[in-house]
């Protein structure tokens, strides 16, 4: 049912509250128990999340992570040339480590994937640590194992229901890290740098070649899940901090798919906002 | 009053019996509470100081200055060195264990203060509590952690006391809350909870953090550093179980997961995990809202 607009009808929130808390008055059938009840969900979408996903027909299941630590042999970091393969395949090992366990927690829990991922991926001298975290969904009281495979995708809730209901889905996680160093100048190219402004092609290179790199592996990533693109893609690059001759450049993305037989437009309706921003006044605007 | 917990303030009971209300909430959420028949009738609040500090014998919680002797309960998993005897200083052993007494003394300072601003709630005759607030910070380097919960208490106009006689909790106030409601989601309460897992590495362990392969040439020095691995994963699901063991068959809505490491040795550590969130419970049949309908802003 729609009003005169278009809009749903407006909602009594006074009368929703009352009947909420009149249930909340009445005795529970069942009271907390100890170990963890089987049918407890725990979900840290926002409530805007959760009620976009219920609106496409999916619900959250559990709160799933993983946790992988990659170590780094010692010396890596010490000068060299090219790129610094230990560091690239223990950032590589380290995400697909954690993956893996949110695969299996997503599965155990009778997840169809795995939305709103957290990553957290740091790099230090002698190790990678990277921690996943998200919410394991499915469709609404769908029960058993679906012969799609299991999708990680650190996409919010909004914009995963904005995904299916466009015709594409999240196959997964790519991810691309490349660590390269800065190859050595000359003594001499050193000293006549110094006294200029002048472009460090060395560092340049050794940027270029790290991204290459990294975006390949996560391009290759994306091949491998039988994905058509990524999106979304973060990278963060630049020198590492224990090593200032060497420099990193990481990505990662959701990979996607067209599910549907084509595209389906979202015809986003246009609105214009009527209220002003308020115009406070700036104190750094005294200093001239 | 007769549920005026003993330990409130007496000019705590006189303010809130003084008539003008106080509130935690922004001007749209004092709004939006309005419009779901909630009224403010007072800023409540809890505290408990808690003495903190590396547990030592004679305290209720302590370990008894051993690592290994502690009366620890709950997750546990060993290592054992694949070098065979080496040398006295040579770490022949390691050890994950869950520090229970650390998660005991966080959880009484955290039920104290939440108890305390209930029992504020309960003196101004509250049905609920929102927009809560907690935090947990050191005093000073005084070795103390202080515990504080608030939040807005409120009156559901022709509303009354939850079964258990216990004013309902949320983290939620305003436009969120009233989501939450049309989606058909009771509050319950605020669920919080806190794991505390230790990292007593082995050879190998050390070997690898400080990337090495040790003088025993038996470690590959690019592997998997799985007791620390282990632990990031114990902690975390330590955290997820205590709190669905408080949730019965209600669900955890905006959970943060919140872990810290503290480094204390080469491949020794000490991890906390705080998960908090919102218990709530359906009150009506799943029945999803409309589609949202996607808009683009001309500004």
């Amino acid at each position: 049912m729609s009003t005169v607009g278009g809009g749903p009808p407006p909602v009594d929130l006074s009368a929703e509250m009352a009947e909420a808390a009149a249930f909340l008055s009445k005795p529970t059938p069942s009271a907390p128990s100890s170990p963890a009840s089987r049918s407890a969900r725990t979900s840290d979408l926002s409530i805007d999340e959760e009620i976009a996903l219920h609106s496409i027909g999916w619900e959250p299941l559990q709160l799933v992570c993983g946790a992988t630590i990659f170590s780094i042999p010692m010396g890596v970091w010490n000068w060299g040339q090219g790129e610094i393969g230990y560091a690239s395949n223990a950032y590589a090992q380290a995400f697909a480590g954690a993956s893996d366990q949110l695969h299996r927690e997503c599965t155990k829990v009778g997840g169809r994937g795995v939305v709103g991922v957290h990553v957290e991926a740091e790099v230090q001298r002698h190790h990678v640590d990277v921690v996943l975290v998200g919410t394991a969904v499915r469709p609404v009281d769908s029960s058993g194992l679906s012969a799609d495979p299991i999708f990680v995708s650190d996409l919010s809730g909004r914009d995963f229901s904005l995904l299916l209901a466009s015709g594409w889905a999240p196959l997964g996680l790519a991810v691309g890290a490349s660590f390269v160093y800065a190859p050595r100048r000359s003594a001499g190219m050193a000293m006549k740098q110094k006294s200029q402004n002048v472009e460090l092609t060395n560092f340049t290179e050794a940027m270029y070649s790290a991204r290459e790199s990294a975006m390949e592996r996560m391009q290759q990533s994306a091949l491998s899940m039988s994905g058509t693109g990524v999106v979304e893609v973060k990278v963060t690059e630049g020198p590492m901090e224990f090593a200032r001759h060497a420099v990193s450049f990481t990505a990662y993305g959701t990979v996607v798919r067209l599910a549907a037989d084509r595209h389906r437009s979202l015809s986003p309706q246009m609105v214009l906002p009527l209220d002003d921003p308020v115009q406070e006044f700036d104190i750094t605007s005294l200093r001239g | 009053m007769s549920d005026v917990p003993a330990d409130l303030p007496e000019a705590a009971e006189r303010r809130f019996t003084e008539g003008a209300f106080t509130s935690g909430l922004t001007v749209p959420d004092f709004a939006a509470c309005l419009q779901m028949g909630l009224e403010p009738v007072g800023y409540v609040q809890g505290f408990c100081v808690m003495q903190w500090q590396w547990y030592g014998m004679g305290s209720p919680f302590g370990a008894f200055g051993s690592p290994y002797a502690g009366r620890s309960r709950g997750y546990a998993e060993s290592w054992q060195c694949p070098h065979g005897f080496v040398s006295a200083e040579h770490r022949g052993w390691g050890q994950n264990y869950e520090q229970s007494w650390i998660e005991d003394a966080w959880r009484q300072g955290f039920d104290g203060a939440y108890g305390r601003m209930l029992g504020e709630a309960s003196t101004v005759g509250a049905h609920g509590v929102v927009g809560v607030v907690d935090a947990s910070q050191p005093l000073g380097d005084l070795g103390v952690l202080e515990f504080r919960v608030q939040g807005t208490a409120v009156k559901v106009r022709g509303g009354s006391l939850p079964a258990d006689g216990r004013p309902w909790t949320s983290y939620l106030a305003g436009q969120r809350l009233a989501k939450s409601i049309e989606a058909g989601f009771a509050p319950v309460s605020i669920a919080a909870s806190v794991a505390s897992v230790r990292v007593w590495a082995y050879c190998v362990t050390e070997y690898l953090t400080e990337g090495s392969s040790g003088s025993w040439g038996y470690q590959v020095p690019a592997a998997e550093i799985e007791q620390t691995s282990k632990a990031h994963m114990a902690v975390r699901r330590i955290a997820r179980e205590q709190v669905r063991a408080q949730l019965g068959s209600d669900s955890l809505h905006g959970a943060s997961m919140m872990t810290t490491e503290r480094e204390l040795g080469q491949g020794d550590a000490e991890l906390q995990c705080i998960l908090r969130g919102n218990r709530v419970r359906r009150y009506k049949a799943f029945d999803p809202l409309p589609a949202p309908r996607p808009t683009v802003r001309l500004l």
